[in-house]
This record gives structure tokens, C-alpha cells and sequence, in this order.
């Protein structure tokens, strides 16, 4: 994959998320975090099991609040607002652990997120449709919730997220618990997005995901950020490979 | 879910308009069993529209939004005493008071809602609120001299009572004014079911965080679902004040009518339109079937003797069965009640009316 050009930052952000820190009781989980992303732009955030990325993805999604710094989202912070509001504006969320409505087909659970923008059934159900066609969810679309495989859990999760017309939708491990088949289906559906122009911030484990579809990548590791820059750059980033591999071997591997 | 109507509905509805005309014959009162013709059986059928209303009510903020109020005979007594209120000190007809009612019942719904809510009352936690709050309604009108306290508000008696005044001698039209009450309420559920505002209740029940995440305004929803329920729950309350013509704390607002409102909707199928409507229909006369059993009639013998009479086990049964048979042992009809009621939430979870659906859909496939 060739190279992209890392957008030089210039005035505002879509999204900008500054000196965030997130502490529980004595400890610090996520400290003095800067991060930003740029319209159109697709940002990986990865780092080892207990780096931090849950606490921070749920701090810039709204979902909670930190003890420092400040979020903003189109120039102007989320802080103190509801997710809903959030959503309203333009930002949304999938959850790693998936949440579809269990009790509701998968156009239904789709309808859910596509009354955020048009109040009336008829227009919602319209692009509902829409959506379940995008994510390749078409022939389940009358199955119920519960009656889902992960893997359409997860297309369904993302499916609801979508239906909400975002400007920036914030993915989380959307590929965890797939199998390598089900990887690559889920990989052709974000490129789609992404060719569709839409901005999205992914936490993964997957690194096959992280290096086919981002533009820019940080790495969290105890809570503060080690590395930035394109996937190329961080995998071969020493502080990084130390903090995956463990001390010794990050030198040992550099180049 | 289409405006269609399923045609076992249609022809009991014609069959319940035309009840009354047929309430009082001659035979009617050949076919149903001693005591269960006439005005009886006109108050059995008003029982099961009210209880069919006051669990519709309930359904939308219990079953639609999944946040169990055992608190709605609060709703209830406050609306039965609002018009009650009205009528007796300024003489305002109670059609005008209730809407009066169901307005002020809907004020203090969305007051309970928006503290319990805005301080992300949850689960158990908020069905204790509403427990609490029950009773400290009961409390307070115990002990409010204006309202009659503990004597409570007799409506007052007119001899020939007009349209307006919402008194009416004989059953008739109390049976029609509950059943287009029932009806009102299914036609409202039933539009919420197909609405924006259906589809939240129900996205909030099945995962409050992921409604959020999508942009449901969970709480502002469950403050408008609860005060649309409260306020239903008051009209309610006029319609029984009228009826009854007399209404006391410890008749209305207690934990066993919240519990008699939300049961129908659990038993026949909460969250769903006409769900609250089966029950009743079920409830309502299965209690009134084992009053009748259990309570009529004296006791056979008494259960001590046939304990220590020499007879072996079988034969003591059957003696057991005898003394029921003839009326022994009056609690057993609460008893027999809590059974069936167990007996159908083990095997239909969910309630009759999904448990259908599903029989209905695995016959198909």
C-alpha cells in the first residue's frame, strides 16, 4: 500500500481532543492525551491489553467524563453534553461489546438509529433499508436480534451507528471475535465508507485492519500517547515495539 | 405492524357492543350460572374494560419503555380525587374533570419521572420510587382534612342524574363509556407501536446505552412515557370515582391496585398493543370465576376432622376435594389465583399474547 501523506493540521479540526485525562480513584488510565482527527480522514488507535483505549474512546465518544482536558467535535465540546446530543450533531459510537435491540428485527434496530434524522416512519424506514444494504445485511434483515451470528451483530452494530447520518463515526474493535474470513468481509465494508468520504476513528486489535484502511495511527500504551504517524512509521517505532514485545526487543528488531 | 384488524378482534367487539342488549334476557340468565346475569354480568365486563384501560396505561412507560411502575394507584387516586375535587366544591362536571385529571395526573408523572430519571433511577431502584411514592400519596390524602381524609369523598347522590353530571342508573352506560375507553386507549397504543417515540420506548427497554449511542433522548422519552401513562391512569380515576361514587386511600391507593393494574398487561403480553387487553379479558373473570367457586356458599365439614379421620391418604383427597367443592377455606381463591398466575408466566414468559405469536409462527414454518 503506498504511502499517504499525513495531512499538515491547519485551523480547526472536525475533531480535537486535548490534554484529556481520565483518572479512577488512584489511577491515572488515560493522561494528558492529545488527539485529532481531520475531515475525511480514517485514525487508528491501537495499543496493548490495559493501554487505556477503552477509557479514552469511551471519554471522546461522550460516554464519559474526564477528569482534564477538553473534547470538541465540529468546534465545539461535547463535554457535559448527552451521547444523544452528540449523536444529534453528528458523531456517533459502536460498542466493542455489541448491543444490538434484541427483541427487534435487524431493519428495526436500523430504524432505531435512522429516526435521528427524519421523524416520520416512512422516510427512517427508507434509509434503514438503505444502510442494511450497505453493510451487506440484506438477507437477514427480517431475523431478530438475538437470532444473530456475532459477525452480523457487529454489521448491525454498525449498521445502527450509520443509520444516524454521522459526520464521524467512532468504531470499537468492530473486528473483535470475527474469523479471518468475516475480517475481510467487515474490511470491505468500511472501505466503502471510506470511499464514501466518511470520517472514522478505529480501535483495534486487528492489525491487518489497522494497516489497509488508516490514514494516521496512535499509539496509547499506560495511558499516554507513545506514537503517531502513518502505519508504516508506528509498527516500526521502537517505543511501540517495546511496548508490545517488552524491553529488548524493540531494539533487537529495529531496523 | 399495519392498521389491519385481526378478525378475532372484529367479532368481539361486535359481540361486547351487543352484550347489553342481551345481558338481561331470560336466557341469559338460563345459561349463566346463578348470580353471573344481569347487572352482575355487566359489572364483570366494566371490570375487565377498566383493568384492560389501566393496564393499556401502564404498558407504555411498564411494557413499552421495561420501567416496572408499581406506583400507578397513585396516578389513579390522584385523578379519581382531582375530578371528585371539582365536582363537589365548584360543580364542574366530571367529563370537564377528567381531563382536568388526566392532566394533572400527567404533571405529577412527569415530576416523579424527572427526578427519578434525571438521577438515572434504574431497574428496582425506580420501581421502589414508585412504591414509595404510593405511599406517600396515600399519606397525604389520609390525612388532608380538605379531601375528606380518612372518610374519604362521597361523589353526591342525584336522582335523576343528567348526562353531564357523569351518573347514570343503570349499567349501560358505564359498560359503553369503559369500553370506549378500552378502545381509546388501544387506538393510542397502537399508533405509539408505529411511531418514532414507540420505537424509542422500546429501544430504551432492550438497552438504554445503545439507544443513547444512536441518538434516542432516552430520558426525555421515559419523562414523556411516564407522564402520558400517569396521565391515562388518571382518567382511569375519574371513570372509577364516578362509577364506584365513593373513594377512600386505603381503597385506591395501594400497592395491590398497582399491582391488579400491571398485572393484565404482564400476563397477556407487556410492550405489545393489545397485550394488556388479553389479560384482563383472562384475569378479570378467572378472579371473579374462583370468588365464586371458593367463596359462595358454608363451609362442608372442617379441614381438622377430615385431617384426623382414619381414612387412608386417596380417600382423604377426595374428602379435601369435597370440602373445597363446598366452600371451604375462603383464601383459596387468592390462592388458586397465584397459581394460575404462576403457571402462566413459567409457561409463557413474555406473556400470552407473544406465546401465541410464536405458536402461530412455528406452525407456519
Amino acid at each position: 500500500m503506498a504511502e499517504k501523506e499525513i495531512p499538515e493540521r491547519q485551523g480547526m479540526s472536525l475533531f480535537e481532543a486535548t490534554g484529556v485525562t481520565k483518572r479512577f480513584g488512584g489511577l491515572t488510565a488515560v493522561n494528558n492525551v492529545d488527539f485529532h482527527v481531520e475531515e475525511g480522514e480514517i485514525v487508528g488507535l491501537i495499543g496493548p491489553n490495559g493501554a487505556g483505549k477503552t477509557t479514552f474512546f469511551n471519554v471522546i465518544s461522550g460516554f464519559m467524563r474526564p477528569n482534564d482536558g477538553d473534547v470538541r467535535f465540529d468546534g465545539k465540546t461535547i463535554l457535559g453534553r448527552t451521547p444523544n446530543q452528540i449523536c444529534k450533531s453528528g458523531m456517533t459510537r459502536t460498542f466493542q461489546i455489541v448491543k444490538p435491540f434484541p427483541e427487534m428485527t435487524v431493519t428495526d434496530n436500523v430504524l432505531v438509529g435512522a429516526f435521528c434524522r427524519h421523524s416520520r416512519a416512512a422516510a427512517a424506514r427508507r434509509k434503514a433499508e438503505e444502510v442494511i444494504d450497505l453493510v451487506g445485511l440484506g438477507a437477514q434483515a427480517l431475523k431478530l436480534g438475538s437470532e444473530l451470528t456475532v459477525a452480523g451483530r457487529k454489521r448491525v452494530e454498525l449498521a445502527k451507528a450509520l443509520a444516524t447520518e454521522p459526520r464521524l463515526i467512532l468504531l470499537d474493535e468492530v473486528m473483535a471475535g470475527l474469523t479471518p474470513t468475516e475480517v475481510s468481509g467487515m474490511i470491505e465494508v468500511l472501505a466503502r465508507l471510506r470511499d464514501r468520504g466518511l470520517t472514522m476513528v478505529i480501535v483495534e486489535h486487528v492489525m491487518q485492519v489497522i494497516m489497509n484502511l488508516s490514514d494516521r495511527v496512535y499509539v496509547l500504551h499506560h495511558g499516554v500517547r507513545i506514537a503517531e504517524g502513518s502505519p508504516a512509521e508506528v509498527t516500526s517505532d521502537p517505543a511501540v515495539m517495546e511496548a508490545y514485545l517488552g524491553a529488548g526487543f524493540g531494539v533487537e528488531a529495529a531496523p | 405492524m399495519s392498521l389491519r384488524i385481526h378478525p378475532v378482534y372484529a367479532v368481539g367487539l361486535i359481540l361486547l357492543l351487543a352484550l347489553p342488549l342481551v345481558a338481561y334476557s331470560d336466557g341469559m340468565k338460563a345459561v349463566m350460572p346463578s348470580g353471573l346475569a344481569g347487572s352482575s354480568l355487566m359489572h364483570i365486563f366494566i371490570l375487565i374494560f377498566f383493568f384492560a384501560f389501566m393496564g393499556q396505561a401502564w404498558n407504555i412507560i411498564g411494557g413499552f419503555a421495561g420501567q416496572l411502575s408499581i406506583g400507578h394507584a397513585a396516578f389513579f387516586g390522584v385523578g379519581a380525587y382531582v375530578s371528585s375535587i371539582l365536582y363537589i366544591h365548584l360543580g364542574i362536571s366530571p367529563w370537564l374533570g377528567m381531563i382536568a385529571a388526566t392532566g394533572f395526573a400527567a404533571l405529577v408523572g412527569a415530576g416523579l419521572g424527572m427526578v427519578s430519571f434525571h438521577y438515572g433511577i434504574k431497574g428496582p431502584f425506580f420501581t421502589l420510587v414508585t412504591v414509595a411514592f404510593t405511599e406517600i400519596v396515600r399519606l397525604i390524602l389520609l390525612h388532608w382534612e380538605f379531601v375528606g381524609a380518612a372518610n374519604g369523598l362521597l361523589l353526591p347522590y342525584e336522582a335523576e342524574p343528567t348526562f353531564w353530571q357523569f351518573q347514570f342508573t343503570g349499567k349501560e352506560p358505564y359498560y359503553y363509556i369503559a369500553l370506549a375507553m378500552m378502545l381509546g386507549s388501544i387506538l393510542l397504543v397502537s399508533w405509539i407501536a408505529r411511531s418514532r417515540f414507540g420505537y424509542y420506548l422500546h429501544a430504551i427497554r432492550q438497552d438504554e446505552d445503545a439507544a443513547e449511542a444512536v441518538g434516542v433522548p432516552t430520558k426525555r422519552a421515559k419523562i414523556q412515557a411516564i407522564a402520558l401513562s400517569a396521565g391515562l391512569a388518571g382518567a382511569g380515576g375519574t371513570f372509577y370515582a364516578q362509577y364506584t361514587q365513593y373513594i377512600v386511600p386505603d381503597d385506591l391507593v395501594i400497592g395491590r391496585i398497582s399491582v391488579e393494574i400491571l398485572l393484565g398487561a404482564v400476563i397477556g403480553g407487556a410492550g405489545t398493543v393489545m397485550g394488556p387487553i388479553i389479560g384482563a379479558f383472562i384475569l378479570i373473570p378467572v378472579g371473579e370465576a374462583s370468588r365464586l367457586v371458593f367463596e359462595s356458599g358454608g363451609a362442608g365439614g372442617s379441614l381438622t376432622t377430615i385431617l384426623q379421620s382414619d381414612a387412608g391418604l386417596g380417600e382423604k383427597f377426595a374428602l379435601y376435594l369435597q370440602y373445597l367443592g363446598a366452600g371451604g377455606g375462603g383464601g383459596l381463591a387468592i390462592i388458586l389465583y397465584g397459581v394460575i398466575l404462576m403457571m402462566v408466566v413459567l409457561v409463557m414468559p413474555g406473556g400470552v399474547l407473544p406465546w401465541l405469536r410464536r405458536k402461530f409462527r412455528s406452525a407456519r414454518a
